[in-house]
């Protein structure tokens, strides 16, 4: 049972360590949808896990033994959690399942600012707002009846083709859902933050997965690389006139950069194996929850019995 | 590469094509600029299309009409509200999605090159 309790806590370890790459590796397609899914497995698995090493603690303290009306000798035998660890277990359960409520109300809170926004922005005719702006700017704010979102300045900053690439990588955010993705990935990263890099790995997939789409849409993986290029160096350069401290944020997301790099790379290969082996992962942590459950479940059963016989 | 085009996705086009242009064109001048790819009906139904929605004004030039985008004040001021949102960082702007994020000037220097190589790679292909 001790093997079972710590596998959750050894994925979010190597989940940890292993993110980034896995993000690069797998196609984006995948890498977001299955990072996202494995992040909040861990994620639930963990919260589970620590509140269980917690709460066997607790339960073998006499008073609560004898008001549970059971053995606390036979509920903890053979199970060497000290009682420091165990309450440790308890205190940081409540935290993390605190952090995660807190992170899912902020998460609430900005899908309802993004939708009010949308709403103000008016009926956009194709879903698309054009701003008479000189900062070169596009974005897509999500919800039902999503919009994109780009400036003047950047418009005329790239030649139609390329504009082309922009509409449909901002559109594909819309269409597949990017944000709700990212808001689970942070949701997890929240309630178990070994995971954070990981919810780095899951924003910089859905920048390249909207990469993707966009030049299979235009059929041109050279072009789509073209567009991010000439849209970055146009921002660049709209910074610099502004004299504002430029790079301030660089290589917080996915880069440009890499991004462009990746396209130029050729089709992303699929990679079955890793994602297999990924998704076996996860497998393996559920089966070490449900162990942890029914052992739980069984020792308490045995302690009630015990407590039975002894009176 | 015609037949990729999503539901809506040539609308959005027409529109960029407009507010790029910054002036009134014609249903030929938008043909030329977004492509061989698209027939003069097709760009003509569009443009028809979104002035029957409202989104754009038009203007009688020679034989037919030059359209514009017609101005949204209100929605330029919500718009760039949100650009500071997405400014002031990643932990408010979480649903937020930027097309291109600011670069660092190694980033910079390696784009400036893919374009450059762009160019030697099809001369005359951009105008």
């Amino acid at each position: 049972m001790i093997v079972a309790m710590t596998f959750p806590l050894l994925v979010s370890v190597l989940l940890a360590a292993s993110a980034s790459r896995l993000g690069r590796r797998l196609p984006p397609a995948t890498a977001v949808r299955l990072l996202t899914i494995a992040m909040l497995v861990t994620a639930l698995a963990t919260g589970f896990v620590l509140a269980v090493a917690g709460m066997l603690v607790l339960a073998q303290i006499p008073l609560v033994a004898a008001l549970g009306h059971y053995s606390a000798r036979v509920l903890g035998s053979g199970l060497p959690v000290p009682v420091l660890a165990g309450l440790l277990a308890a205190v940081t359960a409540c935290g993390l399942l605190a952090a995660a409520l807190r992170r899912a109300a902020l998460g609430g809170r900005e899908l309802v600012l993004a939708a009010v926004a949308c709403r103000r922005l008016g009926p956009a005719v194709g879903g698309l707002v054009v701003v008479e702006d000189d900062e070169p700017e596009a974005y897509t704010l999500p919800g039902l009846g999503g919009r994109v979102v780009v400036s003047t300045a950047m418009l005329r900053a790239l030649p139609a083709d390329e504009r082309r690439v922009l509409l449909a990588h901002e559109s594909a955010h819309l269409a597949r859902w990017h944000h709700l993705w990212v808001q689970a990935a942070e949701l997890a990263a929240a309630a178990n933050p070994l995971l954070r890099p990981a919810a780095r790995a899951v924003r910089s997939a859905v920048e390249r997965d909207a990469d993707e789409v966009a030049a299979a849409e235009v059929g041109s993986r050279e072009l789509a690389a073209r567009a991010l290029a000439r849209a970055g160096l146009a921002r660049a350069a709209a910074a610099r006139r502004r004299a504002a401290p430029a790079a301030a944020l660089a290589g917080a997301d996915a880069a440009v950069a890499d991004r462009a790099r990746a396209l130029l790379a050729g089709p992303p290969p699929r990679r079955r194996m890793l994602a297999g082996m990924l998704a076996a992962l996860m497998l393996a942590t559920g089966i070490a929850v449900l162990v942890t459950g029914v052992d739980t479940e069984a020792r308490f059963e045995a302690a009630q019995s015990a407590y039975a016989l002894l009176r | 590469m015609a037949g990729g085009r999503r539901r809506g996705a040539l609308e959005q086009e027409v529109l960029a094509c407009l507010a790029a242009a910054g002036r009134p064109l014609t249903v030929a001048d938008v043909q030329a600029d977004l492509g061989s790819d698209l027939a003069y009906t097709t760009v003509l139904t569009a443009l028809s299309r979104l002035h029957a929605k409202g989104a754009l004004t038009r203007e009688p030039a020679g034989r037919g009409y030059a359209y514009a985008l017609s101005a949204d004040p209100g929605a330029a001021v919500t718009a760039r509200r949100m650009s500071r949102l997405l400014d002031a960082g990643e932990d408010r702007a979480g649903v937020l999605a930027r097309f291109v994020a600011d670069l660092s000037p190694e980033d910079e220097r390696v784009l400036a090159e893919l374009l450059a190589e762009g160019h030697r790679a099809e001369p005359g292909s951009r105008p």
